[in-house]
C-alpha cells in the first residue's frame, strides 16, 4: 500500500485530499502496466476502475467501425480518466490505447462508490473533481469541433 | 518608429528572403531603407504597390533592427499576391502602430504562452524578447495547438526552446497522422501537463478568435484574475491610426489602444471574441 500512497502523494487531481483519504483510495487500488499498443479498455466496454496516469503515454479516442479508431486526445501524466465506471451504466465512451510503457494507478470503482456512502465528504469533493474533469474534456472537444468547422 | 514626414507613407523595404512555413503560410524577410524598429506585440501595415496593403504582427526579434520578419498566411487578395512575391522587389512598411506587451509587468514572473495556428507569428517575437529578458523572468511556458502537423510552423523554434534555460515548450495537434508521436487535443489540453504558479504568473494568449475563448475561460478557471491574461486581439486593424475604426471593438480601437490588451479592458466589451 505505501508505493500507492507515494504515488498519490504525488498526482495534482488528489492535491487536496488529506491522508485519512489517501490511504481509503490507496487501499481500494492497484498499480497496472501495460506495454505499446496494448488497449486498456474499448468503447462500449464495461468499466470496472477508475485510471490515473501515472507514466507513460496514452491516446483516446473512438471507433467508428471496427479496426478504424479516431485518435481523439492523448492523456497528460497526473490525468484521471475511465470516470464511467463510477457513473451507471457503466460503459466507456472511447477506446485508450497505451503508445508508450505506461503504468497506471487502477482504482476499484465499485469499491470507490461503497466509500462514498461512508464518507460524504471525500464522495462529494471525489465526484466534484470528476465532473470538472468530465467539463474540461467536454469544453476542449467543443474547441475540437469549432477548429474543425472554422478556417 | 514613425514616418514623421508623412504618417500615411510607408518606408521602403527590400524584400531579402522568402521562406515557405506550411502550404499556406510565408515568412517574408525585409530590410528597411530607413531606420525602423518596434516593440513586441506592436504591428505593422504592409503594402504592396498597386496591390494594396495589410496589418500583420512582426515574427522576428524586436531586439533586431536591421531587418524585420513578417509571417504572413494566404487568406485573402493582399496576402495571395505577397506569396507571389519573389526577393528583390520592394515592399512598404507603414507603423508600428498600437501597444505592445507590457513586458517589465513580467519581470520577476512565470509567462504561460497559449498559441494556435497562425497566432504562433506574433508569439514567437514575444519569445525573442522574452529571451533578451530572461535573466529578470522566473521561467516561460509556451503552449502551441496547430490542426495538423504539417500546419505546425518555425518547427525548430520548439528543441531551441526547450534548450533555453527557463524556456519550455510544448505542442498538440487536433489532428495526428500516422507519424505524429506527440500529444493530440487542442492547446487547452497541453494545460494539463504544465506546473506554474498561478499567483506569480501572467498569461498570454495569442490565436484563431475560437482559441481566445476557450483559453481565456480555461485560464480563468484554473484561477488566473482577470489583469492576469494578456489577450492579442488582432483584427480588422486598418488605418493604424485609430482614425477609420474600421477595428473599433466597443470603446476601444484594436490598432491604437491595442492590439494587446488584459481581459480585465475587454471582458464587459461585446462580441470580443467574433
Amino acid at each position: 500500500m505505501k508505493p500507492i500512497l507515494n504515488e498519490l502523494r504525488k498526482i495534482r487531481f488528489f492535491d487536496d485530499y488529506h491522508e485519512k483519504q489517501l490511504e481509503t483510495i490507496a487501499g481500494i487500488s492497484a498499480i497496472k502496466e501495460f506495454k505499446v499498443k496494448e488497449i486498456l479498455f474499448e468503447q462500449y466496454d464495461e468499466l470496472s476502475d477508475v485510471y490515473v496516469l501515472l507514466e507513460g503515454c496514452l491516446s483516446l479516442g473512438i471507433s467508428l467501425a471496427k479496426e478504424k479508431r479516431i485518435r481523439l486526445g492523448t492523456l497528460e501524466e497526473g490525468q484521471l480518466f475511465s470516470w464511467s465506471a463510477v457513473f451507471s451504466p457503466y460503459i466507456s465512451t472511447a477506446w485508450v490505447m497505451a503508445t508508450c510503457p505506461t503504468k497506471v494507478l487502477a482504482i476499484d470503482a465499485k469499491k470507490l462508490n461503497l466509500e462514498f456512502k461512508k464518507d460524504c465528504e471525500f464522495g462529494f469533493k471525489t465526484m466534484s473533481k470528476i465532473a470538472q474533469t468530465i467539463s474540461h474534456r467536454l469544453s476542449d472537444t467543443r474547441f475540437q469541433l469549432m477548429n474543425q468547422l472554422t478556417i | 518608429m514613425l514616418n514623421d514626414k508623412n504618417i500615411y507613407k510607408p518606408i521602403r523595404a527590400k524584400l531579402t528572403n522568402v521562406i515557405d512555413e506550411s502550404p499556406l503560410i510565408k515568412t517574408f524577410v525585409l530590410v528597411p531603407e530607413d531606420k525602423f524598429s518596434f516593440k513586441t506585440g506592436q504591428f505593422i501595415e504592409l503594402s504592396v504597390d498597386g496591390i494594396g496593403e495589410a496589418p500583420f504582427t512582426p515574427s522576428s526579434s524586436p531586439l533586431v533592427t536591421e531587418k524585420i520578419e513578417v509571417t504572413v498566411m494566404k487568406t485573402g487578395y493582399v496576402t495571395e499576391y505577397m506569396h507571389m512575391l519573389k526577393p528583390g522587389v520592394y515592399m512598404g512598411i507603414r507603423g508600428p502602430y498600437g501597444r505592445g506587451y507590457p513586458l517589465e509587468s513580467f519581470f520577476g514572473k512565470e509567462v504561460l504562452i497559449l498559441g494556435g495556428g497562425c497566432g504562433l507569428a506574433p508569439i514567437r517575437s514575444l519569445l525573442y524578447a522574452l529571451e533578451g529578458i530572461k535573466d529578470k523572468l522566473v521561467k516561460v511556458i509556451l503552449c502551441y495547438g496547430s490542426k495538423t502537423p504539417a500546419d505546425c510552423i518555425y518547427k525548430p523554434l520548439f528543441d531551441r526552446l526547450n534548450s533555453t534555460e527557463k524556456f519550455e515548450a510544448h505542442r498538440t495537434v487536433d489532428k495526428a497522422d500516422e507519424d505524429w508521436n506527440g500529444s493530440v487535443g487542442v492547446a487547452t489540453t497541453l494545460l494539463n501537463k504544465i506546473k506554474i504558479n498561478i499567483e506569480n504568473s501572467v498569461a498570454v494568449v495569442c490565436g484563431p478568435p475560437i482559441m481566445m475563448k476557450f483559453g481565456t475561460i480555461r485560464l480563468l478557471e484554473l484561477g488566473y484574475k482577470e489583469n492576469q491574461i494578456y489577450l492579442s486581439m488582432e483584427k480588422n486593424m486598418s488605418c493604424g491610426l485609430g482614425k477609420c475604426g474600421h477595428c473599433m471593438m466597443g470603446e476601444f480601437f484594436v490598432c491604437k489602444d491595442g492590439p494587446v490588451f488584459t481581459y480585465a479592458e475587454l471582458k464587459n466589451t461585446p462580441d470580443i471574441w467574433k
